[in-house]
This record gives structure tokens, C-alpha cells and sequence, in this order.
């Protein structure tokens, strides 16, 4: 079936998906400065954890971490709560499909999924009075979108451990 | 026979009924902030939460641009503080004669009959980050409504006008960068006195001139300042320098670029000039179309 070998994957536990969201929480707020390229860490751990643990992340966390972002990067109110809402329903419509690709093929998926709620929130904020913003705004996104095979290592390593515990082994 | 077996999971409102939820929600708080600005209050309670974790999470960029600094050779530092010496020589005479032209000012208004120009209290202030919202040029600045900083203050630095402070939080504000395409600014030609309005977002990083006929009198390079005339500028702050000046096309209005005096790219301290803001006399009542009037016309043809 999956051009690759499986793990079979340990159940994931909310502290942990609780504890990276903070941490890319906190990765968006440090001051990379204005830079295009600087990858939206927050989006990407949310997909990611729609992709693989829909039931336990949901769409009112994004809008809720949208929200928070929003205030930081001084917004409007509801453009990155809006973003982050359609990127967790997309990453849920996906979630079946996505996780028999490879890396490459996943990212292949999210990509578009990006750009697509991208550039309905810059419909939506031109259509209540902003002007047009520059085309690299969708430079961020590849590079986000070039994250994602280090969210897969270390967001999944957790549940990729040995099922049986062996006191000889830290992890 | 028509009815599915119950959902084996409870799984809450569906995936598409949440989006829509929240989706609606999004637009209506986006129309309510970006159109009616109604939202100051929730903006303010998330922000000032959020405030300590952001001065927590600058510390690192801090103590790297400190560790970078420290590695200066001494020749390089020798020569700065050479020069910076210099310019204080330079500045002192000028320095020197404020006062005495601040009095003669003061004796000429005097004379002349006109109102006393108060002299305004200013704060020095850090930019703590740019914010990376891409439809605006935004900065934050490390003063806040404890060191009584205000909505609309003009904000400088050593060669100009930077821009102004556009949202005040406890214990820091936002301010918008000149250049930013929401920006104006009254502006007079110090060459030939006249007056103009400059509006940020033509380019990035300039602002332009707007409505000026074809046959005005300018030429690159030409000093524009502020004129004063808003109530909220002071008079006198350099603004920009005339960069680009395009006539000709098929219309009579002349595309005037000009390039900001004040280092707008790479700003770390920066000055607020605490003007009173409610000083300033209300905007005048908007035109109302008077629609017995309108009808009356029409039927007259």
C-alpha cells in the first residue's frame, strides 16, 4: 500500500501536541524581522496536527492562535484568525489522504493548501478596504511549506518510539 | 430504512459547520476592525497579555546583536566616536543660538498678535520589532499610555519625520511608518513655500505628492517640511526630498516621488513628540447632498 515502511505509531498525547503548539507559538512571536521569506511556524504545526490528530486539534484553535497573531503582528483583527481557520479545515479534509503520500508527495498536498487560504484572506481584507499586497507575500509559504519534513521528524518522533519501555533506554 | 446507523464517535458540530462558524466570525471581526476600528478594546486586553512574552522573547535578539557588537575592533570605534564628536562640534553652534532665536521668535509673535506656540515634552523610545502584517508598515515602540503616549503624536529621528503613532497599549504602541499607504502628511516646498500634501504608499519606501498641476514650480532635490498647518505637526520637521519628478502623459496632474529624510529602514531609537492631541479642532461637518435641492434641479431640466 505506502511505498515505505510504516512504524506503527504510539498514540499521541495532547500535553505534547499542547506543548509544540506553544513552541511555535513562540517561534512566530521572536522578532525575525520583515523579511518575505520567514516561514509562519504556527500554521505549519497546526496543519500538521490536523493531518495526523484531527479529533484532538480543531478549527477553533486556529482561530483562536489567529487571533493572538493577529495582535502581535497588528492586523486587522480575524485576517490570521480567518487564514488559520481555512488551514484547519483544509488539513482536515485532507487528513485521510495526505498520510499515505511521502514527504515529498505530503508537501506536494499542503503547498496549494497554503497558497489557496492565502490568497482567499487577501481577497476577503482587499474586499473591506486594503490595498493589494506585494506577490512575495507567497514567498513565505514555500518556505514553510519546506519545514514540513522537519515537523515530520520531530513533531511525530514521540509516538515513533519502541512500544515495549526498556530500562536500559532513556526515550 | 432511510435512516443511517448513529455516529459511532461523538464527534460535536461537523467540520464544514465549524468553518462556517468560525469563518463568519472572522469576516464579521475583520469588517468591525479594518472598517469601523470598533475593536480597540479586545486589541488591547490581548495585547497587553501578550507584552511581557514579546519583551521575553527579545532578549535573545537583543543579546546577540550585544555579542556582535562587543566583538568591534577599538580602530573602528575610535573612529566613530571621532566623528561623532565632530558632529557635536558642528551642532553646537547651532545648539547655541536656539535659545537666543526661540526669544526673538517669541518677541516677533508677540508683536505680530499671533497665539503662542506651547512648547511640546518629548520621550525617547526603542523599536522593539517591525510587525509583519503585509498590508501595513507598522513599528512598535517601547512607550505606552503609563508614559503618557497618545493616539496621533508625530514621531522622529535624527533627520525627520518617521511617522506616528496610530495605537497605544499600556506599556507599549504601535506606530505607523510615513511611508505606509494610509499615511498623509501636509507638507510646504521650503524653496518656494508651497504648500502640499504628501501620501505614503506610492513606492515602497516614498511617498508622493498628489494634485499638484503640471506647471508647478519644482526641481529634485528640494526639501519639503512639514507645514504645520493640521495642528498635530509641528512646523518645520523635515519630511523628504523631492526624488522623481514625471511630467507629460495626458493629464495635467505631475508625478511627484519623494524620497523620506528620516532613516526609515533601520530605526532603533526614536523620538515621540508629545503633542496634546486634543488641541485639535474637530474635522469640519461632512457635505450633506440636500435632496429636495437635487430633485428640483433634475426637474428643471
Amino acid at each position: 500500500m505506502t511505498s515505505r515502511d510504516q512504524y506503527l505509531l504510539l498514540p499521541a498525547s495532547r500535553a505534547y501536541i499542547a506543548f509544540t503548539i506553544l513552541l511555535a507559538l513562540v517561534l512566530n512571536i521572536m522578532p525575525w524581522g520583515r523579511d518575505y521569506g520567514i516561514p509562519d511556524f504556527l500554521a505549519l504545526v497546526l496543519v500538521f496536527w490536523n493531518v495526523h490528530q484531527p479529533r484532538k486539534v480543531g478549527i477553533g484553535i486556529g482561530f483562536l492562535l489567529g487571533l493572538l497573531m493577529d495582535v502581535h503582528s497588528s492586523s486587522a483583527l480575524g485576517e490570521r484568525a480567518l487564514l488559520y481557520s481555512l488551514l484547519c479545515y483544509g488539513a482536515w479534509f485532507m487528513h485521510r489522504r495526505v498520510p499515505w503520500f511521502r514527504i515529498g508527495g505530503q508537501m506536494l498536498h499542503i503547498l496549494p493548501l497554503f497558497l489557496l487560504a492565502q490568497l482567499v484572506v487577501v481577497l476577503v481584507r482587499m474586499a473591506t478596504g486594503a490595498p493589494m499586497p506585494a506577490a512575495h507575500l507567497f514567498l513565505q509559504w514555500v518556505s514553510t511549506m519546506l519545514l514540513w519534513p522537519i515537523a515530520d521528524l520531530l513533531l511525530l518522533a514521540p509516538q515513533r518510539r519502541a512500544a515495549e519501555r526498556d530500562e536500559n533506554r532513556p526515550l | 430504512m432511510d435512516r443511517s446507523p448513529p455516529p459511532f464517535f461523538r464527534q460535536g458540530p461537523s467540520a464544514n459547520a465549524r468553518l462556517l462558524f468560525f469563518g463568519l466570525l472572522s469576516i464579521a471581526l475583520l469588517i468591525a476592525d479594518a472598517r469601523f476600528d470598533a475593536l480597540g478594546g479586545m486589541r488591547q486586553g490581548i495585547g497587553n497579555v501578550l507584552y511581557p512574552v514579546q519583551r521575553v522573547l527579545l532578549v535573545p535578539r537583543d543579546a546577540i546583536a550585544l555579542g556582535g557588537t562587543y566583538a568591534t575592533e577599538i580602530t573602528s570605534l575610535r573612529q566613530e566616536n571621532a566623528e561623532l564628536k565632530r558632529i557635536e562640534a558642528l551642532n553646537a553652534k547651532a545648539l547655541l543660538q536656539i535659545e537666543q532665536l526661540a526669544n526673538e521668535n517669541k518677541r516677533l509673535r508677540d508683536l505680530a498678535g499671533a497665539r503662542e506656540r506651547a512648547a511640546a515634552r518629548s520621550v525617547l523610545t526603542e523599536v522593539l520589532y517591525e510587525t509583519r502584517d503585509p498590508f501595513t508598515r507598522k513599528l512598535v515602540l517601547d512607550k505606552g499610555a503609563q508614559q503618557q503616549v497618545t493616539i496621533g503624536q508625530p514621531v522622529i529621528d535624527a533627520k525627520g519625520l518617521v511617522g506616528q503613532v496610530t495605537r497605544v497599549f499600556q506599556f507599549s504602541s504601535e506606530m505607523t511608518l510615513v511611508t505606509d499607504r494610509n499615511m498623509t502628511v501636509p507638507v510646504v516646498l521650503q524653496r518656494t513655500g508651497m504648500r502640499s500634501v504628501a501620501f505614503g504608499g506610492a513606492a515602497p519606501g516614498r511617498l508622493e505628492l498628489r494634485y499638484l498641476a503640471s506647471s508647478a514650480d519644482l526641481r529634485e532635490g528640494d526639501l519639503l517640511t512639514t507645514s504645520g498647518l493640521d495642528a498635530l505637526y509641528p512646523p518645520g520637521l523635515p519630511v523628504g526630498r523631492i526624488e522623481r519628478i514625471e511630467r507629460g502623459g495626458d493629464n495635467d496632474f505631475v508625478k511627484v516621488l519623494v524620497a523620506p529624510t528620516a532613516e526609515i529602514q533601520n530605526n532603533h531609537l526614536l523620538v515621540i513628540l508629545q503633542v496634546d492631541t486634543s488641541a485639535i479642532p474637530p474635522a469640519p461637518p461632512a457635505e450633506t447632498i440636500d435632496p429636495a435641492r437635487k430633485r428640483s434641479r433634475r426637474s428643471s431640466l
